[in-house]
């Protein structure tokens, strides 16, 4: 009477493991199947192509200071006076005054190169990766500019913020090999 | 930090992928012999990391399985706390963690186009292993949160069996939901609602944060709250713990102290117990017997609930969301464009296209729900025939599903220190 | 003496805490609620600056508050960060102190070793379970009540209203119907009863609601309501561009293949038909009358009309017009809940779907020596009305279910035949219009001129496009030109082929026009080079519009041509009629509605019985 209730007990305890081990055993054995079909993506990135510098990304990171910073690809600049993503629009004057700029953060230096061109570097310190700079540039200009995610301070979340509020779905996983999508003239 | 980060990245100059771009401007001829500079990105080695991560994870876990089972001591577990905390909170920023790894492999589970990284399915799969040895080893101070809560605790009040019942449904709950958005690929609900990463990181949503604080308050006064009454992966590695091979004991030749049981924070000890409430067997049988009656009842009116309610849960997806938003533009042409729709749109997205991949999801979340609405159902029914459920103890018990394997009680216990001191 | 020092330290380390605390709180809500770099006023400063240049006093001022934001904006970022190592700095010490501090009691038990009995625990724990499970039900079921139909009779409406009734009564005899299953319940467990009885209420109302919450399953004996509209000349906001699908592109009236149905029309008019759910709206006008027609998109019958009469201010005599202009040449405009008609009589008239008359007034006889022929435009429950003649020229816009003026803009520019459109330029609506002698852009909202370029002379009688935010203009006797709708800066000028009447339609990348000496064209919309011109032997006054990427056009003979909308212009099909068609055909899902000269006729896919 007494061994009764125990040898019940032990043999739902046996069933259990059984069911356990069987459990583990089949969920890994499809994610390894999943996973051998191809490589899980690791980074999140932008994609230039469809980035449409909504300025979200400024405000949706989970840090403080968002993640994504604006990208300057010198090769396809065109080192232009007038520039869309440095001078705000319909500006008179070409000097480096406040009321000329559109950066809200001053993240963007102008350094005279030649006549007729100027170099563009963009501080990274500074940036706060609201794309104004970004927008002006696609519209009137080559497009050099562009956001990209920094990686050393991505948090790399399991679900990107941004990605959720990203109106043209251009913040995407991506495998090692693509963990910047730069534009390079 | 960011230096020791640099040390173990690789600076890799990455090739161009995207080549187009808009020529408005033609490239510069410079006569003054300019030089583009030279940039290069850094790249955080990724893969080094995350076999940092597994074989920590690995290690601690062992660490605290040796000293729970074999040693019986409190002193490494605490020490591991502390580790986890620095390295797995604050260092590593706490993604992806196991709590949320649950996400995708469910996603990996019904979505074949979804990728799922090595790594991600390590940290799931590893503590599940180690609870089916050894109890659940992962909570007692491997995994950050539950560290965090143990560190900050300093008195233990304890909740009555009724309320942390009722609480103890709750991540049950969170768990069947969580699986339900992460499946139809609407959010990652355990991500955004978690209430450690913001202090972890020092900064983010501040509702979570103040959640966090409040959580890590009431943890001072009671035993991790987070871990009982909300953690989603809890609730699954208790399944495992249940039936674990090897798991904590009582120290043999109790004498009955009730130290251990009072000391203990998540309610896992139970004393010794004799029926005294006199209650004739055929009432007690009848109401079991109505209980197991109703528990399919249960499930199919959970599942009848939620299948209404499936529809208004669709609104959490992005599709659904940008549906409604065109709709709503739609009617009011003089509204500003919302950028979503002007952006969907311009990629030549249709109406028509966005309402089929719409009412694709609708359907997926109703039939899901249904089936969430019966889990939660049966969970209810299981939660009370396990309350019917009489039994006469001769000594004190541990119940496996609830032992968090934190050691505490080995500290406690009069006769464990006699014999750690004899060793 | 030890332990007195570590809760004193434990005592100024909470106080820190707390009050860093409350400093950070209060400077997050800066950061965020505020933001210093996008204050209005330093944008409104740099606006007037941008107005007026050269004012040195306000370049300073706006240089100085710039930087005081700049500056206010990475103070808060670093105050945060320092503020947060700080923190949690203090939060270590305060744990470690207060831990060593109970250190010492934690070892002794408190609890008295006899515990409450463990059956009287889970007795109670049931009770909370079985509560807070009917709670559960209870607020799900709230949930689902409210959401669904309340939210739907939202979006629609009026006539979700019945359906709450329905749904509040099926409720009714659901909660009955659950009595009875309570009754039968009762023997069982009291205890039971918690959970059970609203579980019950549960298990019978949701199959009851399950139907209305799918309002689209219930009407399918009827015939399906169209989704797309076609409310205005060439569609909605008079793009030119349809959403419609499945357009046959090949027809023919005489031996009926794929024509639904055809029809007369009593009285003449040059204006074009537009289509609202299951209606068509066309007018008519001779000497005798103006008249508003409505017909059935299914069945081709006129369902009502209403005469366009005992309008005060209305002309005794009617304005001669010439006779391919006519008093009926402005095509009517609806938004689905309102129809508004406009003759050359300056008469126009307002009424509901149903073809009760709401408003009428006459806006004063245009002086027009061919007739006056702008089509209106609805914008919501605006109607915008291009009123360019001779005598007093003005852009009106007016709300449709009063006819009150919303706002009033006197033009400048000389008498026009042509229509006005909609766009949206960085998700804002623009106005276009075109006039002698500009293009000009407004703000529909409000009136206010965004832009004009100058280039225009004759007679005018195309209507604009426009195309990624960009606009295009074309008239013979001028050129075509691309504007930037941002900066209303003209970017190319072309005059190869130029549409007279007809009205060019843009996409992404081309804009197609078809002329009066029967030239078909395709310009690149980037830099405006001739891709592709087809000359035909025929004339149009007809637009063309784009359905499914191919192009609709009629011509003056009667002669239909679909070409896919390529730069190549590839031929679909181009077949002769039979009928003369001056007007602009209108669309919707499966079917196009065709009028000529003196019939209106629905070509649809017929399947092969």
């Amino acid at each position: 009477m007494a061994t009764n209730p125990i040898s019940r007990k032990q043999f739902l305890r046996q069933c259990g493991s059984i069911a356990a081990g069987a459990a583990i055993i089949s969920v890994s054995g499809i994610a390894v199947k999943q996973m051998l079909k191809k490589d899980g993506d690791n980074f999140w990135q932008i994609d230039p192509s469809k980035c449409t510098f909504c300025g979200r990304c400024a405000t949706s990171c989970v840090l403080t200071v968002s993640a994504v910073k604006c990208i300057h690809a010198n090769k396809v600049c065109g080192y232009c006076d007038l520039c869309g993503g440095y001078y705000r629009a319909n500006v008179k004057d070409l000097n480096t005054a406040a009321e000329n700029l559109k950066c809200p953060t001053g993240a963007i230096f102008r350094k005279y190169i030649e006549d007729p061109y100027f170099e563009y570097t963009i501080d990274e310190d500074l940036c706060n990766g609201c794309g104004k700079c970004a927008k002006g540039c696609n519209s009137f200009g080559n497009g050099s500019l562009y956001l990209q995610v920094k990686q050393e301070l991505c948090k790399n979340c399991n679900e990107c913020k941004i990605s959720k509020v990203c109106p043209s779905d251009a913040i995407q996983r991506v495998s090692a090999d693509k963990v910047y999508m730069l534009k390079d003239g | 930090m960011k230096r020791i980060l640099k040390i173990l990245g690789i600076f890799a100059s990455v090739s161009p992928l995207v080549a187009e771009a808009q020529n408005r401007f033609p490239k510069p001829d410079f006569e003054s012999g300019y030089i583009y500079p030279e940039f290069s990105y850094f790249v955080p080695d990724e893969m080094l990391w995350n076999t940092v991560d597994v074989v920590l994870l690995t290690i601690m876990m062992s660490v605290v399985a040796w000293a729970v089972l074999h040693r019986r001591k409190r002193a490494p577990v605490f020490i591991v706390s502390i580790i986890s905390v620095l390295y797995f909170g604050f260092f590593r920023s706490g993604c992806v963690c196991s709590i949320g790894a649950i996400q995708n492999v469910a996603l990996a589970l019904t979505d074949s186009s979804y990728s799922m990284p090595v790594f991600v399915f390590l940290v799931f799969i590893l503590p599940i292993i180690f609870t089916f040895l050894f109890g659940r080893v992962f909570c007692a101070g491997v995994c950050p949160f539950g560290a965090l809560q143990e560190l900050v605790n300093i008195r233990d009040f304890r909740l009555s069996k009724a309320v942390s019942s009722v609480l103890g449904i709750i991540p049950w709950i969170y768990l069947i939901f969580a699986i339900l958005y992460a499946v139809t690929r609407s959010r990652f609900l355990i991500c955004q609602f978690d209430p450690f990463i913001g202090i972890f990181r020092m900064g983010g949503d501040f509702g979570m944060i103040i959640l966090g604080g409040l959580l890590l308050v009431a943890s001072v006064f009671t035993g991790r709250p987070f871990c009982r009454f909300l953690c989603p992966y809890g609730v699954l590695l208790s399944l495992f713990s249940r039936i674990s091979l090897l798991h904590p004991s009582v120290t043999p030749k109790c004498i009955n102290c009730d130290l251990c049981r009072n000391a203990c924070p998540v309610d896992a000890i139970r004393p010794p117990y004799e029926n005294k409430i006199k209650e004739s067997r055929a009432a007690g049988v009848n109401r079991l017997l109505v209980y197991f009656v109703f528990l399919p009842l249960m499930g199919l009116s959970g599942a009848l609930l939620l299948h209404v309610a499936g529809d208004s849960f669709s609104h959490a997806n992005k599709n659904v969301r940008l549906h409604e938003l065109i709709m709503q533009n739609e009617a009011n042409p003089q509204d500003v464009q919302p950028v979503d729709v002007e952006v969907f749109f311009s990629q030549g997205g249709t109406i028509d296209e966005l309402a089929s991949r719409v009412s694709e999801i609708r359907r997926q979340f109703i039939s899901y729900s249904t089936i969430a609405g019966a889990l939660i159902g049966l969970i209810i029914g299981a939660t009370l025939i396990n309350l019917s459920l009489k039994r006469t103890r001769k000594t004190y018990e541990i119940d496996s599903a609830s032992c968090i394997n934190c050691g505490r009680c080995f500290d406690y216990c009069p006769k464990n220190q006699l014999i750690n001191k004899t060793e | 003496m030890n332990r007195k020092i570590v809760r004193n330290i434990a005592i100024v380390s909470a106080f820190f805490i707390v009050t860093f605390s409350i400093m950070l709180i209060t400077n997050y809500f800066q950061i965020r609620g505020f933001n210093p770099l996008q204050t209005e006023v330093i944008e409104t400063l740099k606006q007037i600056n941008d107005e007026n240049s050269g004012n040195t006093e306000l370049q300073e001022q706006i240089r100085q508050l710039d930087l005081l934001a700049r500056r206010a904006y990475f103070v808060s970022i670093s105050h945060l960060e320092t503020g947060v190592y700080l923190l949690i700095g203090m939060l270590v010490v305060f744990i470690v102190a207060i831990r060593y501090y109970f250190a010492v009691i934690k070892n002794v038990p408190e609890k008295e070793i006899d515990p409450i009995d463990e059956w009287v625990e889970k007795t109670k724990a049931r009770k909370y379970v079985n509560r807070a499970a009917g709670g559960l039900v209870t607020v799900a079921l709230l949930f689902a009540f409210l959401s669904s139909p309340y939210l739907d009779s939202l979006k629609n409406g009026k006539p979700q209203d019945e359906k709450t009734v329905m749904t509040e009564m099926k409720n009714e005899d659901s909660t009955l119907s659950g009595e009875e299953y309570g009754f039968m319940d009762d023997s069982a467990e009291v205890l039971a009863e918690n959970t059970e009885k609203p579980k019950e209420n549960v298990s019978v109302t949701a199959p009851d609601s399950t139907p209305t919450d799918k309002p689209d399953s219930t009407p399918t004996d009827e015939p399906e309501i169209p989704k797309v509209t076609y409310n205005n000349f060439r569609g909605n906001n008079s793009s030119a561009i349809t959403a419609a699908k499945n357009i046959p592109t090949t027809w023919d009236l005489n031996t009926n293949e794929n024509i639904a149905w055809k029809t007369d029309i009593a009285r003449q008019g040059y204006n074009s038909p537009v289509i609202n759910g299951n209606k068509i709206f066309i007018t008519g006008a001779d000497e005798q009358a103006r008249e508003l027609y409505c017909y059935d998109l299914n069945t081709g019958k006129l369902l009502w009309m209403l005469a366009a009469d005992n309008i005060s201010g209305s002309p005794s005599e009617v304005p001669e017009t010439s006779h391919d202009t006519g008093l009926a040449a402005s095509t009517v405009a609806t938004n689905g809940k309102q129809v508004c008609a406009i003759f050359a009589t300056g008469d126009l008239i307002c009424t509901d779907m149903e073809g009760k008359r709401l408003w009428a007034k006459n806006l004063g006889v245009p002086v027009n020596h061919y007739g006056y022929a702008s089509s209106l435009l609805s914008f919501g429950d605006l109607l915008i009305v291009q009123y360019d003649n001779s005598n007093s020229p003005k852009l009106l816009a007016l709300d449709m279910t009063t006819g009150a003026e919303r706002w009033n803009k006197t033009r400048t520019d000389k008498i026009t035949w042509s229509s006005p459109i909609i766009t949206y330029i960085d998700r804002k609506p623009q106005l276009i219009l075109m006039g002698n002698p500009s293009i000009s852009s407004y703000n529909p909202n409000n009136g206010e001129k965004n832009w004009s370029v100058d280039f225009l002379s004759g007679e005018v009688a195309s209507s604009p496009c426009s195309a990624n935010g960009l606009v295009f203009g074309a008239s013979e006797y001028s050129s075509l030109i691309a504007v930037d709708a941002i900066s209303g800066e003209k970017l190319w000028e072309t005059n190869e082929y130029l549409p007279e009447v007809s009205s060019p339609v843009a996409t992404k990348d081309y804009i197609y026009l078809a002329t009066s000496y029967g030239a078909i064209a395709c310009y690149d919309a980037k830099n405006g080079e001739l891709k592709k011109s087809i000359e035909t032997d025929t004339e149009f006054y007809s637009s063309p519009i784009i359905a499914e990427g191919k192009i609709y056009l009629f011509s003056n003979s009667g002669k239909a041509f679909v070409y896919l909308a390529n730069s190549e212009l590839t031929l679909v099909n181009s077949f002769e009629t039979g009928q003369r068609t001056f007007a602009t055909p209108a669309f919707t899902d499966n079917r196009m509605i065709v009028r000529s000269e003196n019939q209106l006729y629905c070509v649809t896919k017929k399947t092969i019985l």
